[in-house]
């Protein structure tokens, strides 16, 4: 505990040398404006990004990355609350309340709200960061191959059964990534699967370039179908007088904000779109305990408060399995994997003790990009609105032009543009035909792991199956994804019943 | 006189085609393709002797990296460059052997070696608390229970594990070989005790031998660790077995033996550069200087090494 504090000292020393101060200020911008702009989410822009730390150390970079990644969820909020569309799928529920609040003027209000809320759940997620993380890193050093294995099929079976809105499509999406995970070379006996005698394929499909293509192309595509006027022109952008809230809004918002950040820190350290799940979870606890619940669909600010410190939480606490097991649970953190190994980290229960400086270095600019991203917030909201000004016809073709340079500096590779192309299209497709993108992203990550688990603890075994349910946490693992997979069965005798399941419907109707 | 101006034609042609004048060599920056990704163990190295051997060269050095394919796509693209001492690629241990996993359009031999910089000494890593005290008895115990010892690795096919194919072979033992992805999880995996030994090259568990958490108890090079001088090597107890993985610099089939000369004296100076040692020790490599000749015999006898493990394991 005390250790976790020096340690964390330490931390702040790293981040706040003039260089990493600027990173991480870059990181909080940049994310802000991925946030705003409804052409790009986090996990294109981090992607993007990624060449442009080839030059600067690891803890350099991972401060700037994550940055991004957080600073996507303050920024995110801004257009939902003033135009009614959320710069990022985090930024959905925020739209309910957020923008009947600004069509009674209280625009000012909801942000600072935001932003504030934000700031507090950060500020408390990041504390639990410092204290969790070394424990469970040491617990995790008690996972070997059949637990990591019974851990990820766990992951995917919660992961397909919150995106989206229906478990087929998600697996489906979940199996068509697996499969493009098995390109490349065999991990246990070296031989070449699937690349056609293309030496561009022997390591695999360069993931980043379905990041890009899935989450950034893709999205463009979506966006250029949308009538011209969608977006330009209803910018209502307050004014700096008008951002402060009321003391009964804080008093009003000070218990959603702290229950968010709980609720999102829990979401955070299980596998799936945390933000995502943080945010309904939260509003769902809000409207459920609220005193007058008639208020809310008319711009209550505790259905603000509480899902954006419930999405800023998340994204924090997701950062533990990262680091502490190496494995992603959602897209974002999937593409920070990538960056760490282009750095030469690997993520994993040994991390914290091998790269001191890069874990709490990292955790110190977190506190330091929430304070950050609170000024940037709060007066220059109308600078960030702003930007929503830029015509579509400018903004697309840039951020295509962003893509190609931006994907041709990760390798030096021409084919990984034409991948991303690829998968640029096939993004389109999916979005058209209501596939979600996460699950093949994160399978196409976590899919090699899976398999190299599954044979090493074969492996180890001797052939024996018995070696995943002797263990008494891969066991564990396995029996709760046998129960989430009969949860559907339970929701339909509880409906036939008369109680109970809305969340799941809730979470598919507000979506998009 | 015609016959004269004939000559002097004849003379002013085949200069003009003449690929690379060495005495003038360099012109312009020399460019190494690292085939890995940038941040890596390679790219370090070889990014801190580019540094150091610009000013002994009279041009910079440029790193480039062009990760794919397991190194194939670099080196690939290495072998087809203009084979004017302008393009060179970092050769390491992996060049050896991926040729013998998949088919690949180069070999070593597509290559001219022009140094090798650097030399990591495999080895093998253990729990301190693990039940066999000294290499005897771990052997020992091998002998009696061919294939339940768990030996990982950082990669099927690749440098350690073949390292261990090699040392099985030595001893006369079987183990049984768990691949990872990469050093680092093989060493976590040995740590939370999901496999008895994990098969490294320095600097990888390095900190948790010194931690006193794990111990060599083997080790594969020619003279003992300076850092651990109480560690006898797998020579000293008999077995007679000594492999590393190493990594130097090639260059494109057909440069001209003068300007490998000369890349190689600059290359050398750079390497003894202080400022490249200090960095060197940093990092914890094995600096092992090799001329020419010598880096050349080492791939020609590792490539035929890891041909002959390889078609064991693949049976």
């Amino acid at each position: 505990m005390f250790e976790s504090l020096q340690h964390l000292v330490t931390g702040f020393g790293i981040a706040l040398t003039v260089d990493n101060l600027f990173y991480c200020l870059i990181g909080a911008v940049i994310g802000t404006l991925i946030g705003v702009l409804p052409g790009i989410g986090p996990i294109a822009g981090i992607a993007l990004l990624i060449p442009a730390t080839y030059h600067l150390s690891a803890t350099s970079a991972i401060i700037m990355l994550a940055g991004i990644y957080y600073g996507a969820m303050y920024g995110g909020s801004t257009t939902s609350i003033l135009l009614n569309v959320p710069g990022e799928t985090a930024s959905v529920i925020t739209c309910i309340e957020g923008y009947q609040m600004a069509q009674k003027g209280r625009a000012g209000p909801a942000l600072a709200t935001c932003a504030i809320g934000s700031f507090i759940a950060g500020s408390i997620a990041i504390l639990g960061l410092v204290f969790l993380a070394p424990p469970l890193a040491e617990a995790a050093l008690a996972f070997g191959p059949p637990e990591y294995f019974s851990l990820m099929v766990f992951g995917f079976i919660v992961l397909c059964n919150v995106t989206g809105t229906s478990l087929i499509k998600s697996l489906m999406m979940a199996v068509v990534g697996l499969i493009i995970g098995t390109i490349g070379l065999d991990p246990v006996t070296g031989v070449a699967r699937f690349t056609f005698g293309s030496m561009s394929l022997l390591s695999g499909m360069e993931f980043v370039a379905v990041a890009i293509g899935l989450f950034g192309i893709g999205e463009v595509l979506a966006n250029v179908e949308k009538p011209l006027a969608f977006l330009e022109g209803k910018v209502l952008v307050p004014r700096l007088r008008e951002l402060y809230p009321t003391l009964q809004d804080f008093k009003k918002s000070i218990g959603p904000i702290l229950r968010g950040t709980g609720i999102g820190f829990g979401v955070g350290l299980v596998p799936g779109p945390a933000p995502v799940i943080a945010t309904y979870s939260s509003y769902m606890v809000e409207r459920k305990i609220s005193k007058n619940p008639e208020a809310f669909g008319k711009g209550a600010i505790e259905g603000v408060a509480g899902p954006e410190s419930a999405n800023n939480s998340a994204c924090q606490s997701a950062f533990i399995p990262l680091f502490v097991l190496g494995i992603p649970f959602a897209p974002p953190t999937a593409i920070l994997l990538g960056a760490l190994l282009i750095h030469g980290v690997s993520p994993g229960p040994l991390m914290i003790g091998q790269h001191p400086s890069l874990f709490w270095g990292v955790i110190a600019s977190m506190y330091i990009g929430n304070f950050i991203l609170l000024i940037l917030n709060l007066p220059f909201v109308p600078l960030f609105a702003n930007i929503l000004r830029i015509p579509k016809k400018v903004l697309l073709p840039l951020v295509i032009l962003f893509c190609i340079t931006g994907m041709y500096t990760v390798n030096n590779s021409v084919f990984d543009i034409w991948m991303m192309l690829l998968f640029g299209g096939i993004g389109f497709l999916m979005r058209k035909l209501d596939y979600e993108g996460a699950p093949l992203l994160l399978a196409l990550v976590l899919g090699p792991k899976l398999e190299v688990a599954f044979r090493q603890s074969l492996m180890i075994s001797h052939g024996d199956f018995g070696i995943f349910v002797n263990r008494p946490i891969s066991m564990g693992f396995l029996l709760a994804t046998l129960l989430f997979l009969l949860f559907p069965v339970f929701r339909i005798i509880l409906k036939s019943t008369g109680k109970g399941g809305g969340f799941r419907g809730s979470m598919g109707g507000n979506k998009g | 006189m015609l016959k004269k101006a004939f000559m002097i034609m004849c003379v002013v042609c085949f200069m003009a085609v003449m690929p690379v004048q060495a005495a003038d060599f360099p012109t312009k920056e020399v460019q190494i393709i690292i085939p890995w990704a940038a941040g890596g163990a390679t790219d370090l190295i070889f990014r801190a002797l580019g540094a150091t051997t610009g000013k002994y060269l009279g041009k910079a050095v440029i790193v480039v990296n062009k990760p794919g394919g397991a190194g194939a796509v670099g080196y690939t693209e290495a072998m087809k460059a203009q084979p004017d001492g302008y393009t060179l690629a970092s050769g390491i241990t992996p060049l050896t052997i991926l040729p013998h996993n998949v088919q690949t359009a180069f070999t070593y031999k597509d290559f001219e070696p022009v140094i090798n910089v650097v030399s990591d000494p495999g080895m093998f890593l253990m729990r301190s608390d693990a039940p066999w005290k000294s290499l005897k008895e771990f052997l020992d115990y091998a002998k009696k229970n061919p294939d339940m010892i768990t030996v990982g690795n950082s990669g099927a096919g690749g440098g350690v594990h073949l390292i261990a194919l090699a040392f099985e072979n030595a001893a006369g033992v079987k183990f049984n070989h768990i691949p990872f992805t990469g050093g680092g999880p093989s060493v976590t995996a040995l740590l939370g005790g999901h496999v008895n030994a994990v098969s490294v090259s320095p600097p990888e568990g390095i900190e948790h031998v010194k931690a006193g958490k794990l111990r060599i108890i083997a080790l594969f090079s020619e003279k003992r660790f300076e850092m651990f001088p109480d560690v006898p090597t797998v020579k000293e107890q008999g077995v007679d077995f000594a492999m590393g993985q190493w990594r130097g610099l090639i260059a494109p089939k057909g440069t001209p033996p003068d300007v490998i000369k000369k890349l190689h004296d600059a290359f050398k100076q750079g390497m003894n550069d202080p400022v490249f040692q200090k960095n060197a020790k940093d990092m914890a490599v094995n600096l092992h200087y090799l001329g020419p000749e010598a880096f050349g015999k080492l791939m020609g006898s590792e490539h035929e090494l890891f041909g002959k493990l390889i078609k064991g394991m693949k049976k």
